[in-house]
């Protein structure tokens, strides 16, 4: 070992950069997110699912009508689709989509702070002259770039995939740019904000818990996203769950009447049929009533990590 | 600079791990020794802000640090006995990444981190992943990111623990280097680490300081209570049970023992030169030493 005495930056290295602190832990936490295979893999295969997923769900809604010839029967019926990545197909598709999403976001988010409790990183930090806030809104908003790129790729897979089958598919729609990114503002980014802020906040207010808290975010959006929908069945759920569903599982289900069709007699062939579908299916949803108190409660998820930050203590009553 | 401890009192529901402790610390190395449970682990993370003390006041230049902890933060360099690493970086980017967290400004931390690493002598394993790191450079790394920020207060806790004997007088030889213009805690069981390095020896047992003296002195106090002698099996056996026993070596004449005690422990034995540890052994085993 080389012992050589300390060059004299001393008063140097004890100042200390305040202002731009907060981006330096967001920033060193994104190196170290980013240096990670396993967060590559992670996303990778996570884009890979969601572009399979929306191939898969590309035709969500298979429609079919029969029709008379001339007054008279013996028509053909016809048959046409809903575009997955239509307005009316995201609806019956993104709840859907985006309980992969969620399932996954816990464990980008939740772990912001407890994850240097577990690996005993803490006390190295902890008795760095870092502010307690900036260590905590550092991690979380590290967090919260790194799941708003996912919610990105998810927006992305819909977009790319939903192109590559208008050229590929006949009749298949090409997507609705303005449509697609209204329906991800709403749906997706509201809840990305949501489950992000709301798995940090509990997980840094209660350390030991935080597999716990992951687990039960994973099982709630599970019952919203999927079961309760289901098991709604044909009934028209409550305007107020309507409004306020966080997985909007049910949010879509309340939409979708705003995309019921009766068809016009007038449609004798399959290409009118699929042209009258287009035109409905792409309209732009109703936004009175849900859009808004989606994006609220992603905004009280920064309520609770403000509370998580004022609540967090740097230095505890047992050793731990 | 001045660390000053006064009446510090740590509880752990009905466990006092310290008790009514009082402590004026001045630059110098203070090496803090005591068996475990004595309270050292507790007294370190209070200094350094990680615990909260119970009763008392630990104050830096005269600031308590309940409520200036971060002007005493922004000083001070902690080594814990057990810390974590972040696996995905290098031990180049793991400084860079704590000197960031420490505030460094951006136009020195690259030059302070090759700084340190060239003090704890890594700079060709900079660039390595931490995981692939001995436990040695493990500490060495433990040792740099604690001088980043050139710390008025370097507190080590058991730095030494698990080290081969070269790696562990290397790192000795480390922190003596360091001593000047600053106050470094070491605090160890292995009372060697201490022997070499500190100018100030502070003995605690069940939370209480029972000796604050200099390893010197203390030496000095025990000359004359450390006796050698060698007996057969059966008087070995029966010596040890009456004496603290700090070597024993089996001999072709019998067997050889170091006795510490404060009257002759057996006919045969002769006075010889107390090593610290035997003068801590003399220290602990009394009850109300204090110089």
């Amino acid at each position: 070992m080389n012992i050589t005495a300390l060059a004299s930056t001393a008063q140097q290295t004890r100042t200390i950069e305040r202002p731009r602190l907060l981006a330096r832990v967001m920033a060193w936490e994104l190196r170290r997110f980013l240096a990670s295979r396993l967060f590559w893999f992670q996303a990778l295969g996570l884009f890979g699912f969601l572009l399979l997923m929306t191939w898969a769900l590309h035709a969500p809604d298979q429609m079919s009508a029969g029709v008379s010839v001339n007054g008279g029967g013996g028509g053909e019926p016809l048959t046409g689709f809903i575009a997955g990545t239509s307005a009316g197909g995201l609806l019956h598709t993104l709840p859907t989509v985006l309980v992969v999403l969620v399932l996954l976001l816990p464990f980008i988010t939740a772990d912001g702070v407890t994850r240097d409790l577990n690996r005993r990183t803490h006390e190295l930090l902890m008795t760095t002259a870092l502010p307690t806030w900036v260590y905590v809104w550092g991690r979380y908003l590290a967090g919260l770039v790194m799941s708003l790129g996912l919610a990105l790729l998810l927006l992305l897979s819909t977009l790319g995939m939903g192109w590559l089958l208008h050229f590929t598919v006949a009749d298949y729609p090409a997507p609705e740019i303005s449509t697609v990114l209204l329906l991800w503002v709403g749906i997706v980014l509201s809840a990305t904000v949501l489950v992000s802020g709301f798995g940090f906040a509990l997980s840094t207010l209660l350390p030991r818990l935080s597999t716990l808290v992951k687990t039960v975010i994973m099982v709630a959006w599970l019952v919203g996203g999927l079961v309760v929908p289901l098991g709604l069945g044909g009934t028209a759920p409550a305007t107020w769950y309507v409004n306020w569903d966080p997985t909007s599982g049910v949010t879509a289900l309340g939409l979708l009447p705003a995309y019921s069709m009766s068809l016009n007699p007038s449609i004798t062939t399959e290409a009118q049929f699929q042209q009258f579908i287009l035109s409905i299916e792409n309209k732009m949803p109703p936004l009175a009533g849900w859009f808004a108190p989606h994006l609220l409660l992603g905004g009280a998820s920064l309520l609770l990590v403000l509370l998580a930050s004022l609540a967090f203590k740097r230095s505890h009553k047992t050793l731990g | 600079m001045e660390l000053t401890i006064e009446h510090l009192s740590k509880r752990y529901g009905r466990d006092l791990a310290v008790r009514d402790l009082s402590l004026r610390i001045a630059p110098g190395l203070l090496g803090l020794v005591g068996p475990n449970g004595a309270g050292k682990t507790s007294l370190m993370r209070m200094i350094a802000t990680l615990l909260e003390s119970t009763e008392g006041t630990i104050r830096w230049n005269g600031q308590d640090i309940r409520t200036h902890g971060q002007s005493l933060r922004q000083v001070l360099g902690y080594l814990p006995q057990d810390f974590g690493i972040y696996p995905e970086f290098t031990g180049r980017q793991f400084l860079r990444y704590l000197a960031a967290m420490k505030g460094l400004p951006s136009e020195l931390l690259n030059r302070r981190v090759d700084e340190v690493l060239e003090i704890v002598n890594l700079g060709q394993e900079a660039d390595r992943k931490l995981p692939t790191y001995s436990g040695g450079m493990k500490q060495r790394i433990g040792i740099a990111q604690a001088l980043l920020n050139d710390p008025e207060l370097l507190i080590v806790d058991e730095p030494t623990a698990g080290l081969d004997p070269a790696e562990r007088v290397r790192f000795r030889t480390l922190l003596a280097s360091q001593t000047r213009d600053r106050i470094i805690i070491l605090s160890t069981h292995i009372i060697s680490d201490v022997e070499a390095v500190a100018n100030r020896l502070v003995i605690l047992r069940e939370g209480r300081v029972l000796s604050d003296t200099t390893p010197e002195a203390l030496l000095a106090r025990t000359a004359g209570s450390v006796w050698s002698v060698t007996v057969d099996q059966a008087t070995a056996m029966q010596l040890q049970e009456r004496s603290q026993v700090s070597t024993m070596v089996n001999q072709m004449n019998g067997i050889s023992l170091r006795l510490v005690s404060s009257t002759r422990p057996h006919e045969a034995a002769v006075v010889v030169d107390p090593t610290l540890e035997e003068a801590y052994l003399l220290a602990t085993s009394r009850q109300d030493i204090r110089v």
